[in-house]
């Protein structure tokens, strides 16, 4: 085990490791901007300065060479050191600002220069208060500035690609996003132009920023120099809270935050999980944020004369349940898009009323993959559906048992949207839970508005057999977070009032989760399904399936997931 | 849009610089220059041209075009005349035939005459600190010990499609004045 | 010294007319040391060159002053792969215009001492940077490497030795950053030339990954010189730390400017007053560069006994740099050349460093500001401590090249700079 010293105390590390991620993974605060984890190390902004030193070894004696107090007598290094880009090695000495005086200098003066020549637009600028660049500025920048000059004056508000727009007054030259699409989505869309304090990125003349992750440059811009097409100006950071969860537009169930304001999810970012996505995300599970807020189902629908009318709870139920009753043979589809917990409640809803065994059928385009963040699989769940042991279809078998049947119950799964059924095999014979109004919910005679993965506790297993789960955002019409001790909730939802004037009911949707109206129905036709919450239905998942054996939400958290599939396990030799 | 292409000869030149080294990235600068020479710029088209026939990211030969100050990226006038004016040509007077060449020219450094036919740059050291003040001309030939009277006669050279020569600058030790 | 300059033979580039031509260069001497070395390896082993060119003390001619032996020694043991030199001609620091002289009158000197050094190294393929300025050059260095390549000295299997090389030329394209070597190599292998981080050194991870050397043309072009006399002949060559000849580019305000090559260690003022014919118009000296814009300006009345080499100058308070010294009249505005020294550094930073990108600027724009009669003395003091922040900061050193004539000028003739500072008027007050 070798030995580092860091402002004085020692920690010990077995892995090479470069001084700088030593120094985070300890929790310990080193300002820096272009490094970053994932993404080669290229030391060009100079803020992660330290005073580093070794020991003096005499190789007479096999021991290091001693003071006069009996200390170690260290041989420093005659400049600062970027900390990035520094190996640690066994004996190694750093001070960092905490102690020396040369290093507040060196890393005060860094700051100064950076901000020479940046717009200090911060009032109007989106990355405010999640900015690396104000935050160490204000921890370790200087109190005001000595450059009585113009600043240099490079293009603004550049629409870079469909998603992504650049400010390069802003940018500090960290080459985060050219390393980017260099290292990781490796499309080389971005480049450094120019030299000097004239440089900044940029697309080849005519050539648009379309990269599928283009986003993430976006999230570790340290400044606000690349900010996105639909988010700018929508909302200052703090008011906004995030919540962790996952990307259920893909199979890959990518981690995830959701951000959000007033009962809208304003923005989906990559929360990092080295299992699943790393510090990365698709920009087509960011999109996802409009389907969570907009056309949405709320309040239950029943077809009167054609027409989809809204209509109560109360009649809602009732409706289902003498549908249900009356049915000789439904078709129970389940939905690889539903929860485990959804999809469990309903396949033992119709086991328990003997109506039928429920099937699903995959949402898989294939060659539509890109293998890394992107699976064929569009459904985050099928996994889930498969262990729960519902009996996989495709559409052809699908569209014959639907022929057949009397009444079709689907779960959440726009089967007609995506051409699995077409409107005629379902009309006048059609329940469906949603929570987006969609060609399948126009085709039912009964749509039961559901909850989504921003309002409800769901556990979703992804294509690579991995569980994860979200936790509720947003508020529906019958939750409230100060009650549900599920939410997540922000500053503003802690420290706010009902009367703040940011807080509007308007943005609650009526809608509950399926395996809630289900346990309702089950109390109405006397079949015996109850659960309390969420956390009762995976219990008895836990309980009854040997795959889900020991799952629980906790894990989930702690673990960043839990894998189901034994096959996915990698043993090294 | 123009169309730039490569004849075959210039694409088996290009063959033969990617030969000398073991990447083909290495090939950007030499191939940059080619199709500069070949078109008198490397423009957006050039440059897109260059990383086509070379099979690199647009962006990286963009990347690169825009480092180096010597790859035209907009088109120039047929003659580039480069004036000398950092340090040793500084002081000895390179802003003097940079002026007197705007004068003469009508027009000002960074710009191109209306007929095309010059444009005036000020750049930095060419690497002929003794032979100052000095100029190069559109990456060629460089032109020593200019006074403007010698300015007066490259232009009418220039002007008369002729081409300034090399200038030899005499053995090292035995140069008898300036 | 006792040493008649004016009795001096050239030694790196002799006196011969029509010396760039091969045949020419054979019939004085040329190519005999490398076909010595080639001929009897058990004498001339790698490792014997190596040594050879270590005790002779030749020190790189770029700037750094390191010693060439040494830094060849450091390349690791040949593992099969390719290795490579990069030799370094992209000479582009103003004042600085000695190895275009070498392409011109001598380059087969500078081909046979690379050969020799990739023999050396084990080398599988050298590559000459040349600065895209220098086409005219270009075009001397391919001719001369083609003909090189026709007698049989580059190529597979030279000479019957079993040694292999080969030698391309690759043209810069403007940029001073690429004179760095880590920048060079980026540039070689297609980039930006954005100046690597160290370690890995060059002769561990260099061009393409492979253990590469990184020599300036005139180090290269001493290296036959060297093997003809003799390391111990050739380190007893002018000043002791920093032997052999050097080629001193001498321009600005003197009557004789030009590229002179001498031994070592000349004294500037006999360079300024005896070798260049003094200054024009029988003016005083107010400054001089010594060794290319980034090296400390000397005072005139600071040169009494100063030699050109590496001790003396850092003694006097500068560096050798690479000998292209810049003198300057008395009537020389200092404010002005200053300016255009932080201007010249302003457009040449890569832009990859903070310090260097915005200090360079910041350098310029606070000069212009005092050169428009509109600076403070606050303004002195504010120029020095960009310096600070500069020097020392950077993955490079142009920073520091592009602090130190900042900090030197101000210094060193701070009248200069204090008279065109506004005196705030509550001073008086």
């Amino acid at each position: 085990m070798a030995e580092i010293f860091i402002d004085n105390k020692r920690f010990e590390y077995d892995q090479p490791t470069k001084v700088l991620q030593f120094i985070l993974d300890q929790g310990l605060d080193l300002p820096h901007f272009c490094y970053h984890p994932a993404l080669s190390i290229p030391a060009n902004c100079r803020q992660c300065y330290v005073e580093a030193g070794l020991p003096v070894f005499d190789r007479e004696k096999n021991a290091y060479e001693l003071d006069a107090n009996g200390d170690r007598v260290i041989r420093w290094f005659p400049k600062l050191q970027t900390a990035c880009s520094l190996d640690a090695t066994d004996g190694m000495v750093i001070k960092t600002h905490v102690t020396s005086e040369l290093v507040r200098r060196g890393q005060k003066d860094v700051l100064e220069f950076i901000l020479i020549n940046h717009p200090l637009d911060c009032p109007i600028c989106d990355q405010a208060g999640e900015c690396p660049l104000q935050e160490q500025t204000y921890k370790y920048g200087p109190e005001g500035s000595r450059f009585e000059h113009k600043k240099v004056h490079k293009p603004k508000r550049i629409q870079l690609g469909p998603r992504v727009v650049l400010d390069a007054e802003r940018c500090i030259n960290c080459t985060r996003c050219v390393r980017f699409t260099q290292e990781i989505s490796k499309t080389h869309q971005l480049t450094i132009v120019q030299r000097g304090d004239n440089n900044y990125p940029m697309t080849a003349p005519g050539h648009v920023f379309d990269d599928p992750y283009s986003m993430n440059t976006v999230d570790i811009c340290p400044v606000g120099a690349l900010t996105a097409s639909d988010f700018r100006f929508k909302a200052r950071v703090w008011e906004m809270a995030s919540t962790p969860s996952i990307d259920l537009t893909n199979g890959k169930g990518c981690s995830v935050d959701l951000w959000t304001r007033d009962n809208l999810v304003l923005r989906i970012t990559p929360r990092f999980n080295p299992a699943v996505n790393g510090h990365w995300m698709p920009d087509s599970g960011r999109a996802a944020f409009a389907t969570l807020n907009h056309d949405r189902v709320d309040k239950p629908l029943v077809r009167l004369d054609g027409e989809a009318i809204p209509t109560s709870w109360n009649n809602a139920l009732l409706t289902f349940t003498e549908r249900v009753t009356a049915a000789n043979r439904i078709a129970v589809v389940g939905s690889p898009h539903a929860s485990t917990e959804d999809n469990y409640v309903f396949k033992r809803f119709f086991e328990a009323a003997g109506k039928g065994a429920a099937v699903f059928v995959p949402h898989v385009i294939p060659g539509s993959g890109d293998g890394f963040l992107l699976s064929d699989d569009q459904a985050p769940n099928a996994t889930g559906a498969r262990l729960l042991g519902l009996a996989e279809t495709q559409a052809a078998a699908l569209a014959a048992e639907v022929t057949a049947a009397d009444l079709v119950v689907v779960l959440n799964d726009d089967l007609v949207g995506r051409g699995v059924l077409r409107a005629e095999d379902l009309a006048g014979k059609t329940i469906t839970f949603a929570s987006n109004h969609n060609a399948t919910t126009a085709a039912a005679d009964l749509v039961v508005p559901v909850t989504n993965g921003a309002e409800h506790v769901g556990t979703y297993v992804n294509v690579d057999g991995r569980a994860q789960r979200t936790i509720p955002a947003k508020e529906t019409s019958r939750t409230d977070r100060r009650l549900n001790l599920e939410m997540s909730s922000g500053r503003l939802d802690t420290f706010g009032t009902r009367f703040d004037n940011w807080v509007s009911d308007l943005n609650r949707i009526d809608c509950v989760p399926a395996w809630e109206f289900l346990t309702e129905a089950s109390q109405e036709l006397g079949t015996g399904l109850y659960y309390e919450s969420a956390r009762d239905v995976l219990a008895e998942i836990a309980a009854r399936i040997d795959a889900f054996a020991g799952i629980s939400y906790e894990r989930m958290d702690d673990e960043r997931g839990i894998a189901l599939l034994a096959t996915n396990e990698t043993v090294s030799a | 849009m123009a169309t730039y292409v490569f004849t075959a000869e210039q694409l088996a030149q290009i063959e033969a610089i990617k030969s000398r080294y073991p990447s083909v990235q290495s090939a950007t600068m030499p191939v940059l220059w080619l199709a500069q020479d070949a078109f008198g710029h490397v423009d957006a088209d050039v440059q897109q041209l260059v990383a086509d026939t070379l099979g690199l990211p647009a962006s990286h030969v963009h990347g690169v075009a825009t480092f180096y100050t010597q790859y035209y990226k907009e088109k120039k006038g047929k003659h580039v005349l480069d004036v000398c004016t950092c340090l040793s040509c500084h002081i000895s007077g390179g802003y003097d035939m940079l002026h007197h060449l705007e004068n003469r020219l009508g027009i000002k450094a960074g710009e191109t005459t209306p007929d095309g036919l010059f444009t005036i740059q000020s750049v930095e050291c060419l690497g002929a600190c003794g032979y100052a003040p000095m100029m190069q001309i559109t990456n060629d030939v460089f032109v020593n010990e200019l006074t403007p009277e010698k300015l007066d006669q490259v232009i009418d050279t220039l002007k008369k499609g002729g081409s300034p020569d090399f200038e030899p600058i005499g053995l090292v030790n035995n140069r008898e004045t300036a | 010294m006792s040493f008649d300059w004016k009795t001096y033979q050239p030694l790196l580039i002799p006196n011969i007319p029509g010396l760039a031509d091969i045949k020419v260069y054979e019939q004085h001497g040329g190519y005999v040391q490398y076909k010595k070395v080639l001929g009897d390896q058990t004498t001339w082993t790698p490792e014997a060159v190596t040594n050879e060119v270590k005790s002779s003390g030749l020190r790189g001619r770029g700037g750094a002053g390191f010693n060439t032996g040494l830094k060849w020694s450091f390349m690791p043991k040949p593992d099969g792969g390719p290795r490579y030199i990069a030799a370094n001609g992209d000479e582009s620091e103003p004042g600085t215009f000695k190895d275009r002289t070498i392409f011109e009158f001598n380059p087969h000197s500078f081909i046979e001492g690379a050969l020799i050094a990739a023999y050396a190294m084990r080398i599988t393929a050298v590559y000459v940077y040349i600065r895209g300025e220098y086409r005219s050059w270009i075009r001397m260095m391919e001719k001369a490497i083609a003909d090189a390549y026709a007698a049989g000295h580059i190529g597979k299997n030279i000479h019957g030795s079993g040694f292999s090389t080969d030698m391309y030329v690759h043209s810069g394209a403007g940029a001073y950053i690429c004179g760095e070597e880590s920048s060079l190599m980026e540039s070689l292998e297609g980039k930006r030339g954005y100046p690597r981080v160290k370690p890995p050194f060059p002769a561990q991870r260099g061009l393409w990954g492979r253990p590469t050397t990184i020599n300036n043309i005139e180090t290269l072009a001493n290296v036959p010189l060297i093997l003809r006399i003799g390391a111990e002949a050739y380190s007893q060559i002018g000043a002791k730390t920093h032997p052999g000849p050097l080629l001193y580019g001498i321009s600005g305000h003197v009557n004789k400017p030009g590229v002179y090559e001498f031994p070592s260690g000349m004294p500037i003022e006999t360079l300024i007053h005896e070798v260049c014919g003094g200054v024009k118009g029988g003016k005083k000296v107010k400054a001089v560069i010594p060794g290319g814009s980034s090296t400390p300006p000397l005072r005139g009345d600071q040169l009494a006994g100063v030699c050109m080499d590496s001790d003396s100058l850092r003694t006097a308070g500068s560096m050798l740099g690479t000998a292209g010294m810049v003198v300057m009249d008395e009537d020389t505005d200092l404010v002005d050349v200053l300016t255009r020294i932080a201007h010249f550094y302003h457009h040449e930073s890569c832009g990859q460093c903070t310090p260097c990108r915005e200090g360079t600027g910041w350098l310029e724009k606070t000069l212009k500001k005092i050169r428009r009669g509109d600076g403070t003395p606050r303004d002195l003091e504010l120029l020095l401590d960009i310096c600070t922040q500069m020097e020392g900061r950077t993955i490079c050193a142009l920073a520091d090249a592009a602090a130190w004539p900042v900090r030197y000028t101000i210094t060193r003739f701070r009248e200069d700079f204090e008279a065109r500072v506004k005196t705030p008027v509550h001073a008086h007050a």
